[in-house]
């Protein structure tokens, strides 16, 4: 199927899923335009990490519809009913997405660069000598060249991060999906992995960004999405979002969060 | 010490057998139950039942007991093989189950965001077991299957049982000629130890080497 250049690059349409008889996604909508940042806020539990997973398929939804640049994710929907796409399929579509996770799942058996070069290298079957030098160039991105031949179990959970981050990014992905990656952090290294994010957005990275930073969500989003209780409550601009906050449960939840932040600070 | 001394070369004789035993029971039996093994972390639920019963019931069974049943079997079942293929056969199969299970448990150990991290970046199915799992779980195998190897290796004196000609039997005959009993096992007992020292070592070793953190 042809890429249409002024559609968005991520849509979510009624989105649901269940995990036995929890309903943990209950229909939620919006899309991400190319180029745009989406910073999703919610407190724990509220969905933001499953949905984050639907969207490059690493778990299955029930209801709705996903479509990146295009292309269902996942299922084809006809009159009949859903098809699950194949295996491969789905591998395709991943390759176009990136993720950073929480606990940054580097393989612990392969060196920095080596982690960076595994894509190119096993999916795409780049040769070594190609793929090491993409690899170089992304840890040279985010700051790590010193760290190539390094094994994860050496590196701070900052640069393991940036490794992690490095690693999707060989995919050249045409979306980054970013799961509370700063979350497992010590506080004087979330900043470094914050700073490759926004350099990211500053490229033009189509991104979503589940996230518990609320000033970071305040300067890289072009859009905040807020989610409680398996539904958007509210989205906007940052500023409209985060400065006026409307709806009594956002701003239970901004009290909550900026609140630490100032207790911590 | 004399007699001892004096048939040496007749125990070294016996010692080879039961290296050449060991080698095939060990290497074959490993590569038998990693098999099993992996067969048994797969989608398919046939493959999963199967190997779960395979090791379920010779778990249960005393290794001289399927050596018993493995020395019959062939000529129940109109087949002539020597003492050495049944019994290498008997324990090949009782070595597997217990490396199946050591397989499997390491294959699940490997942490799911592993795997979640390889899927992420659109590997298939094949790269994330050869890239991915593979490696962490062999780290995580290899010291309980360097003790199954030992387990093997000293399990093969059983094979005197039914008749098999190796370092114990030969040790037997040596006995039964000179009645020096006690020399004769003492240089039994230091034989197996230096056969199994190496495996001991890289046992020890490979404990440090491959303590890994994720």
């Amino acid at each position: 199927m042809a890429a249409i250049p002024h559609t968005p690059m991520i849509e979510v349409r009624d989105l649901r899923k269940t995990y036995g008889a929890l309903e943990v996604l209950k229909g939620v909508s919006f899309d991400v335009a190319r180029g745009e940042v989406v910073v999703v806020l919610g407190p724990s539990g509220s969905g933001k990490s499953t949905m984050l997973r639907c969207i490059n398929h690493l778990e299955g939804y029930d209801g709705g519809e996903i479509r990146i640049d295009g292309v269902t994710v996942g299922y084809d929907t006809t009159s009949r009913g859903r098809n699950p796409h194949s295996e491969a399929v789905n591998a395709r579509l991943r390759e176009q997405v990136g993720m950073v996770f929480q606990s940054f799942n580097l393989f612990p058996h392969r060196t920095a660069i080596e982690n960076v070069m595994m894509g190119p290298v096993h999916v795409r079957g780049v040769a070594k000598r190609q793929a090491r030098e993409l690899a170089a160039a992304l840890l040279h991105k985010v700051g790590l060249s010193s760290k190539a031949d390094q094994y994860p179990a050496k590196l701070s959970g900052g640069q393991q991060q940036r490794v992690a981050i490095a690693r999707a990014l060989a995919m050249q992905p045409k979306v980054m999906l970013f799961d509370e990656v700063t979350s497992a952090l010590d506080p004087e290294l979330v900043g470094e992995v914050l700073r490759v994010i926004r350099d990211l957005a500053q490229e033009g990275m189509t991104m979503i960004i589940v996230t518990h930073e609320i000033h970071f969500a305040r300067d890289v989003g072009d859009r905040i999405v807020f989610m409680d209780d398996g539904v958007i409550v509210e989205q906007g601009p940052p500023e409209r979002i985060l400065s006026n906050a409307a709806g009594a449960r956002l701003r239970t939840f901004l009290r909550r969060y900026q609140g630490d932040y100032a207790a911590g600070a | 010490m004399r007699i001892l001394v004096g048939n040496l070369p007749y125990l070294l004789q016996g010692a080879l057998v039961t290296l050449l035993l060991s080698i095939a029971v060990v290497v074959l039996g490993t590569l038998l139950g990693v098999a099993l093994g992996i067969a048994a972390t797969t989608r398919s639920r046939l493959a999963r039942v199967l190997v779960a019963a395979y090791v379920f019931v010779l778990r249960g069974i005393p290794v001289l007991v399927v050596m018993f049943v493995g020395y019959y079997a062939f000529p129940a079942a109109g087949l002539r093989v020597s003492a050495y293929v049944a019994v290498g056969l008997a324990q090949i199969v009782y070595v597997a189950a217990f490396v199946a299970e050591i397989a499997r448990s390491a294959i699940l150990s490997v942490p799911e965001g592993q795997i979640a991290a390889a899927r992420s970046l659109g590997m298939r199915r094949r790269a994330i077991l050869r890239q991915v799992i593979l490696p962490q779980a062999t780290r995580i195998a290899v010291p309980p299957l360097l003790n199954s190897a030992l387990t093997a290796v000293k399990q093969t004196s059983y094979a005197s049982v039914v008749g098999v000609w190796e370092l114990t039997y030969a040790a037997r005959e040596i006995v039964e000629r000179t009645l020096a009993a006690f020399q004769i096992f003492l240089g039994v007992m230091a034989i197996y130890f230096l056969i199994c020292y190496p495996l001991s070592l890289a046992a020890r070793w490979s404990e440090r080497r491959f303590a890994f953190v994720h």
